[in-house]
């Protein structure tokens, strides 16, 4: 923050931290010593933050808790620091140097000054091991084409959620790509977390989240491609093309990727043209080639 | 098709299809493997059919497609049998014509068409049967034996070449024994570790839990290797034999297995064929419930693979037929113990499944005499790059490099110098011409600082850059690095990132030793074996060709003139004729000069994609 001072001209000395882990003890305490009144706001019911549920620190080893324990009950008994735990920020409004901040703090039910943390309460609780899952929203409707495509690539497999890999395939064979909705669909249906569906379709490369262009030109960049010259290939192309390796061109007319090996080696240096094999291929007679496919 | 029940019903099956079967019967066999389908082979065989009809000899000659011959250099490659004189090259320039003459000359008996006959090189004298020729004379054919001599998709060519005989024969020994047998073969795995497969077997055997999993790793990741997509799609019946010897051996007599091919997803056509070949051996009751009324039980599932290297990886192969992403995990526990689905799970290479039906035919003794010590049988290899024959050649295990890169693949392009040769893909070395003599063993290939990997053999010239190679190589397993573990992610990244300065002409004094202090790191500390080889491409190329190193950095200089930032083209006054090829292909107009005058590059201009250089028919451009 560059200016510490507010519309009418007065300086305001407090600090608010947002999350009381190492970062934030650290800061609250260097501001606290320089002579800031800290508030501290922490969601959880202490301090401490990830840090201290770690055991050894890369790269040193040395063990968590000895290095933040101490910070905690600096920060705990520093005059200046306010904690305020269980608490969130709702709302910021004002200008640099002179914020107001909504905190929204949560009911503890227990008076801290008079609690010793021994523990007690929570055995005596008999309510526990509640876990409350909110429902999964339903996702968008497809249009019926790909909910059709979807129930029956579903079923070839048996609604096997292993054989996810080869649902996208034949997803992908059949669209060219994986649309967004089509994967928040799938997961759905097979009941597996949205985010391991787009793991695995971001992991592997046979798989596509954006259209492709109606040709699709692979180059090769096998070993012994690459020691014939696919690099020229690929420059050339990607001149002419005006887009990046795994790109489209604006006219959907083309895209060009490379391919870590056709398994073509003898016929260096090769490139593929929706799946059609060109061998020898020569860069002066890459126009050509592109002009094949309209 | 009726299930065949028992071994004898399967004996008299083979009996009844030899005998239904002319010895002397012609056949002109067509390849129809990637290489030669590219080369246009499928419109030989439609062309060779009609000429056969037009000829009226429909009846008296067949036609078959079959698998990779490994001579892809030379495709579509046609074999006239029982003669096995083999015409290569048919079709590429007249197509009507060869196949005429092809027929013309089979249906009267005459002499073999000699315009298509394979030429020696050097002698320039024709060699008419197969066998003769160096490229195939030299090979010793264990794991190839098969290919390109039957139909892959009919599974009477199988069983007439003797398919599934050694299974029949490994359900009348006790399991044990199978795997002693192997063990005993000295057969190690050849995905490139060189693990002992009978060892992994017994392990598995031993380990507790049910159902057990059979894995084919047919994920063949390594760019330029392409072994295993040949036996996939030439011979995928001896890839299900080798499977079910491996069933047998390990969960005959104990309880339930289950089997699963992992594909890799740019072989569309060894998906077909092997897709194929399990509906056929399941119609013939060799895949299913008690295969052979023995009472064993085994089937396969084919999964296909989704483009990703690291896959090729044991413990990201099982994550990725489990559905998962394909990351790696730290080993023990070992997929012998727990691997697919947390189960007991046996994966061998496609190769090495390949190899076992032969140990069983012919015993462990004679798999062993074909190899050197502690190597047994023999090792597929796909010679390619700047030789003159490429293809798959197979030869036993010790053979020395400089026979198969001159004694078979005939020696390099255009008469240039041998450089090196990289073996191992992104995660072997170089080995340089000094040690060409070295033999071709799991051990010889370590000590020079390369691995054996899936058998990609990658031969070099003069106008190879060793720099650009290894920043090749980091190149790609930056883009594969699954990213779980940070050497091998931020690692090969850094080190990336120094190799595109140094060919871009701003290396900088001590980055070489700041890539071997690097390398080493990487090895040390990854998580895999993706990882922890990495660096061997760049170790091993500043191993030997530290000078070329030090010319990119020092003098800024590419001595093999491949990295564009330290090149420049310029044309030759002697040799140019000025015909005017090299100004009509050059992309950005920088080349001027009149008909018949000498032509000029104009630096400026000029963007180095060198297709005035490869259009010009008389050398004349030149790199500087």
């Amino acid at each position: 923050m560059s200016e510490n001072t507010s519309a009418d001209g007065k300086k305001r000395g407090s600090v608010l931290i947002v999350g009381g882990g190492i970062g934030g003890m650290q800061a609250a305490l260097d501001l606290a010593e320089g002579g800031f009144k800290v508030h501290m706001v922490q969601r959880d019911p202490s301090i401490g933050g990830l840090m201290s549920m770690l055991d050894k620190t890369f790269p040193t080893g040395d063990c968590a808790m000895c290095m933040i324990s101490p910070k905690m009950v600096e920060v705990g008994r520093h005059p200046n620091i306010n904690i305020m735990t269980m608490a969130d920020v709702r709302e910021i409004t004002g200008i640099p140097g002179d914020f107001k901040v909504k905190v929204h703090h949560q009911a503890r039910s227990v008076n801290p000054l008079k609690c010793t943390g021994c523990g007690e309460c929570t055995r005596a609780c008999p309510v526990r091991n509640i876990i409350r899952i909110p429902e999964r929203p339903v996702p968008p409707a497809l249009p019926p084409e790909w909910q059709t495509l979807l129930n029956e690539t579903v079923e070839a497999y048996g609604g096997a959620a292993t054989s996810l890999i080869s649902m996208l395939q034949d997803i992908n064979t059949r669209l060219r790509y994986l649309p967004q909705e089509m994967l928040s669909n799938l997961a759905f249906k097979l009941d597996l977390p949205e985010s391991h569906v787009l793991a695995v379709a971001t992991f592997y490369n046979a798989f596509s989240l954006t259209p492709v262009g109606r040709h699709v030109i692979e180059v090769c960049s096998g070993t012994a491609c690459h020691v014939k010259g696919s690099r020229r290939m690929i420059d050339r192309l990607r001149e002419q093309l005006a887009i990046e390796p795994g790109c489209t061109t604006k006219d959907d007319r083309f895209t060009l990727r490379t391919v870590n090996c056709i398994g073509c080696c003898a016929l260096a240096p090769a490139m593929r043209v929706d799946g059609e094999v060109y061998g020898y291929v020569k860069i002066s007679e890459l126009p050509k080639i592109l002009k094949d496919h309209p | 098709m009726e299930a065949v029940k028992s071994v004898e019903a399967l004996e008299s099956l083979r009996h009844n299809i030899l005998a239904s079967r002319d010895e002397k019967q012609a056949i002109i066999t067509i390849c129809c493997g990637t290489g030669c389908l590219s080369n246009g082979s499928l419109k030989v065989a439609a062309a060779l059919k009609n000429a056969l009809g037009r000829a009226g000899l429909e009846e008296k000659i067949k036609i078959k497609t079959t698998g990779c011959h490994g001579f892809c250099e030379r495709g579509p490659i046609t074999v006239i049998e029982p003669e096995g004189i083999l015409y290569q090259a048919v079709g590429r320039k007249q197509l009507e014509k060869d196949v005429t003459d092809i027929v013309e000359a089979l249906g009267k008996g005459e002499e073999p068409v000699t315009r298509l006959l394979y030429k020696e090189l050097e002698t320039k004298q024709t060699v008419t049967h197969y066998h003769d020729i160096p490229f195939y004379a030299k090979q010793r054919r264990v794991a190839l034996r098969n290919n390109g001599i039957i139909d892959p998709k009919n599974i009477e060519d199988s069983l007439a070449r003797g398919g599934y005989g050694s299974f029949a024969k490994a359900l009348r020994m006790e399991p044990e024994q199978v795997i002693a047998v192997v063990k005993d073969s000295l057969l190690r795995g050849r995905g490139g570790a060189g693990f002992l497969t009978g060892q992994k077997w017994e392990l598995c055997r031993r380990s507790q839990g049910f159902p057990k999993y059979l894995i084919c790793n047919g994920d063949e990741g390594d760019p330029g290797a392409f072994m295993d997509r040949s036996i996939m799609e030439g011979d995928p019946h001896s890839v299900i034999e080798g499977m079910l010897i491996a069933a047998w051996a390990i969960a005959g007599g104990q309880g339930p297995i289950q089997g699963y091919v992992y594909v890799r997803a740019e072989y569309p056509l060894a998906v077909d064929n092997l897709t194929m070949a399990v509906k056929q051996a399941r119609e013939h009751g060799l895949l299913g419930k008690n295969i052979l009324g023995s009472g064993f039980d085994f089937d396969l599932t084919i999964n296909r693979g989704a483009g990703a290297f690291v896959c090729g990886e044991e413990t990201a192969l099982i994550a990725s037929v489990e559905g998962r992403p394909g990351l790696p995990r730290t080993r023990p526990p070992f997929p012998a113990q727990s691997g697919l689905f947390g189960k007991p799970t046996n994966i061998n290479n496609v190769e090495t499944y390949v190899n076992v039906p032969s140990i069983l035919e012919k015993g462990s003794d004679w798999f062993k005499s074909i190899g050197a010590d502690k190597n047994g049988g023999t090792k597929v290899f796909s010679l390619v790059g700047k030789v003159n024959y490429t293809g798959l050649v197979e030869v036993p295990m010790g053979m020395p490099i400089r026979e198969v890169v001159f004694g078979i693949g005939g020696g390099i392009q255009g008469g240039k110098k041998f450089k090196a040769v990289q073996t191992g893909g992104p995660s072997g070395g170089c080995i340089p011409e000094s040690l060409v003599d070295l033999p071709l063993t799991y051990e010889g290939l370590s000590q020079a600082g390369s691995i054996m990997g899936s058998g990609g053999m990658i031969v070099m010239d003069n106008e190879t850059c060793m720099v650009d190679v290894a920043r090749y190589f980091l190149g790609f397993v930056t883009e594969e690095s699954c990213g779980k573990c940070t050497p091998c992610r931020e690692g090969t990244r850094h080190m990336h990132d120094i190799m595109e300065r140094i060919c871009a002409g701003e290396g900088r004094e001590g980055d070489i030793e700041t890539l071997e202090r690097m390398g080493k790191a990487i090895a040390a500390a990854s998580l895999c074996g993706l990882g922890q080889t990495a660096p061997n491409p760049t170790l091993s190329t500043i191993k030997y060709f530290r000078d070329e190193y030090e010319a990119h950095i020092r003098d800024k200089k590419c001595p093999a003139g491949v990295c564009k930032a330290l090149i420049k083209y310029r044309i030759s006054a002697e040799a140019c004729t000025g015909c005017g090829v090299c100004k009509r292909n050059c992309p950005v107009e920088a080349i001027s000069g009149e008909k018949k005058a000498v032509h000029k590059i104009d630096e400026q201009k000029c963007v180095k994609c060198g297709a005035c250089r490869e259009s010009c028919k008389f050398d004349a451009v030149i790199i500087e």
